[in-house]
């Protein structure tokens, strides 16, 4: 299964890849850190902060690991680069 | 019928526009309130020795706002006596000495506005998705990290 989800990119991950967010066809079912993997792929760039990111996943945080995740169709996932607001 | 005043407010934003201490403190009076807390973090000119000449937020603002009213519940949790709640982060350009963020709390006595005021402000640095950007003199940009983020550099430590 396939789903088709909206990705958000920030800060220096909205830097690395061009992007601020785009359309991406994804496995319906995979682990946050087969997630990342698909985004890295798409984007070799991202790698510089693999050690420094997590995912948020329909707005909620995911750290990068062997964590299963369901996505549906039209569901928002964003690369969340360390965090420096206040 | 007329709101009931007193009745508690989380009250949360995110803008362009510049802020107001005068603003949120007048958001969180309330008649049976003898303290008002408040927290305004202001842009900085330097960094390590370089000179800052402008500094950028952006935010995920559906998640930040829903982050910003996870701390509100906490806040009401750990301190139920807390009357009202304005957290007000700036984004876009902010020019030095300006207010990038400004938190209030109200509450009958002091002791409890003034600490979730300080929770408020470290669990907003470790967990609202917004970022800033400082541009140096030199032309050179780079994206901050809070040491409160758990997974910045200083956070994995």
């Amino acid at each position: 299964m396939i789903s088709e989800v909206s990705v958000l990119y920030f800060a220096k991950g909205a830097e690395l890849t061009g992007l601020k967010s785009e359309t991406v066809k994804l496995p319906s079912e995979l682990t946050t850190l087969q997630l990342w993997q698909e985004l890295e792929g798409r984007h070799p760039k991202l790698s510089v902060i693999r050690e420094q990111v997590v995912l948020a996943v329909r707005q909620e945080y995911v750290a990068l690991g062997d964590q299963s995740v369901s996505l549906r169709d039209g569901d928002e996932v964003a690369v969340i680069p360390p965090l420096s607001g206040g | 019928m007329t709101e009931d005043v007193d009745s508690p407010r989380d009250l949360i934003k995110l803008t362009h526009e510049k802020l107001s201490s005068d603003v949120v403190s007048t958001s969180v009076t309330c008649p049976s309130c003898g303290a008002i807390s408040m927290f305004i973090g202001t842009t900085r000119d330097t960094f390590e020795g370089q000179k800052v000449i402008q500094l950028e937020y952006e935010a995920y603002v559906p998640m930040a706002e829903l982050e910003m009213k996870k701390i509100c519940t906490s806040i009401r949790a750990e301190w139920p006596t807390v009357r009202h709640i304005c957290i007000q982060h700036r984004l876009g350009v902010v020019p030095v000495m300006e207010a990038s963020v400004i938190v209030g709390i109200s509450s009958p006595h002091r002791a409890d506005s003034l600490e979730a005021v300080r929770f408020c402000i470290d669990t907003l640095k470790a967990t609202v998705p917004i970022w800033k950007k400082e541009v140096y003199e030199t032309e050179e940009a780079s994206w901050k990290q809070n040491k409160e983020c758990l997974w910045s550099v200083a956070g994995k430590k």
